[in-house]
């Protein structure tokens, strides 16, 4: 890694944290209130792509392990690590990895901007939700011993919010990718 | 940022910080060996008994376990309500043992020693190729030292939009932040670099020539 790509990664961690900072919003047609913050997990990919995004989100995850309280609602310690969902938190890198990998590959400078926007929305869902549920979803049935079944059905409140989250990440993805091109440094 | 390491002279702040983390390995593996409510709870008596040791104070105590307490509550409500009592009794007394084993780890091992643990953690991934254990230190101060940044340039975006009577939206504020920050990391690199902090400067000519 180049001491740019440190430094990118190390800024976008600091975005994914300070987005953590911002109050969770209700929308009318979720019952679960949306953080901003997992939000960051699907940017880090789209905007950062694959490696370095994965890193960025590592580091918010070990500052979180550290002690810093830089998840939402100002959570952190070793003891976000031990609850119900840390599946979701380990499940995050992952999901970073995908979703920068998908965009890595489908998004081109020379499509336009709504095949962009596209590229981005799909890497988003399969990163920020199809595998980032695939490991929540995994730990919660193991820890509790409930089931995928039921662990899927217990989770599924969540997802109409990150799909939204992902409509966002997409369009922010194809306006960063506009204004200032990080993605292509595919040397 | 306010880490969440508390000033004291008990005894497992006496302790260092690597047996405290393989005390922490330990427990979160065999914690899952057994079911039986009476081992459980005795394992969650001495996880409460210890924390209470740390002189943490119920106020700070509270704020800081409550949001755990409360996802673990309402998975172990639903375990018992799904699968049956003893399970639902199981999940309860794991999960609070080990938060309660993990923040007592957070709160007595300040920021410098854990970093210190990772860097050599991360030792045997080095001579793989894989990291570079020093880097890790110095992104992690990094991320410290930017957090503040982003939170006042977002600060200032939500001044410019009130000023221009702009609804402040998630989907007007993220672009202008995400790209206003990553274009100092050209500056910040070049400091880096010009302070040969990361001691590689030819490692990073062979890479500029490829």
């Amino acid at each position: 890694m180049t001491t740019r790509d440190l430094v990118l990664a190390a800024l976008f961690a600091a975005i994914i944290v300070a987005l953590g900072l911002l109050p969770p919003i209700m929308l009318g047609f979720i019952p679960v209130p949306i953080t901003a913050q997992s939000m960051g997990v699907m940017l880090a990919g789209v905007i950062l792509g694959a490696r370095r995004g994965t890193v960025a989100v590592l580091l918010v995850l070990l500052l979180a392990a550290i002690g810093l309280p830089v998840l939402s609602g100002g959570r952190g310690g070793l003891a976000v690590f031990a609850a119900p969902t840390t599946g979701y938190l380990i499940g995050w890198a992952f999901a970073a990895f995908t979703t920068g990998f998908i965009a890595e590959r489908v998004v081109r400078p020379s499509q336009t901007s709504l095949t962009q926007t596209l590229g981005f929305f799909v890497a988003a869902v399969a990163g920020g939700v199809v595998v980032l549920y695939a490991f929540g979803i995994t730990y919660l049935a193991f820890i509790t011993g409930i089931g995928m079944n039921k662990a899927f059905i217990g989770s599924m409140a969540f997802i109409p919010g990150d799909v939204v989250k992902a409509v966002v990440a997409a369009l922010a993805g194809r306006a960063v990718l506009a204004g200032y091109p990080l993605l292509p440094a595919r040397a | 940022m306010k880490s969440l390491y508390v000033e004291g002279d008990s005894f497992f702040h006496r302790l260092p910080p690597r047996p405290k983390l393989i005390l922490l390995l330990v427990a979160s593996l065999a914690l899952f060996l057994t079911r039986s409510p009476l081992l459980l709870g005795l394992a969650a008596g001495a996880a409460a008994l210890l924390y209470s040791s740390l002189g943490i104070g119920w106020r700070q105590s509270r704020i800081r376990l409550r949001p755990i307490l409360l996802t673990i509550a309402i998975v172990a409500l639903a375990t018992l309500v799904l699968n049956s009592m003893e399970e639902g009794i199981a999940v309860l007394l794991r999960l609070t043992t080990l938060m309660l084993l993990a923040a007592a780890v957070s709160a007595t091992v300040p920021i410098g020693d854990f970093i210190n643990e990772v860097t050599l953690a991360a030792r045997p991934l080095e001579r793989l190729g894989l990291v570079k254990a020093s880097d890790i230190g110095l992104s992690v101060g990094l991320v410290i030292r930017f957090v503040p940044e982003v939170d006042s340039r977002f600060q200032q975006l939500r001044q410019a939009h009130q000023a221009r009577g702009l609804k402040v939206r998630a989907t007007t504020m993220i672009v202008p932040l995400i790209i206003q920050t990553l274009k100092s990391a050209d500056e910040i690199a070049a400091a880096i670099d010009a302070r040969g902090i990361r001691g590689q400067r030819q490692a990073r000519n062979s890479e500029d020539s490829r």
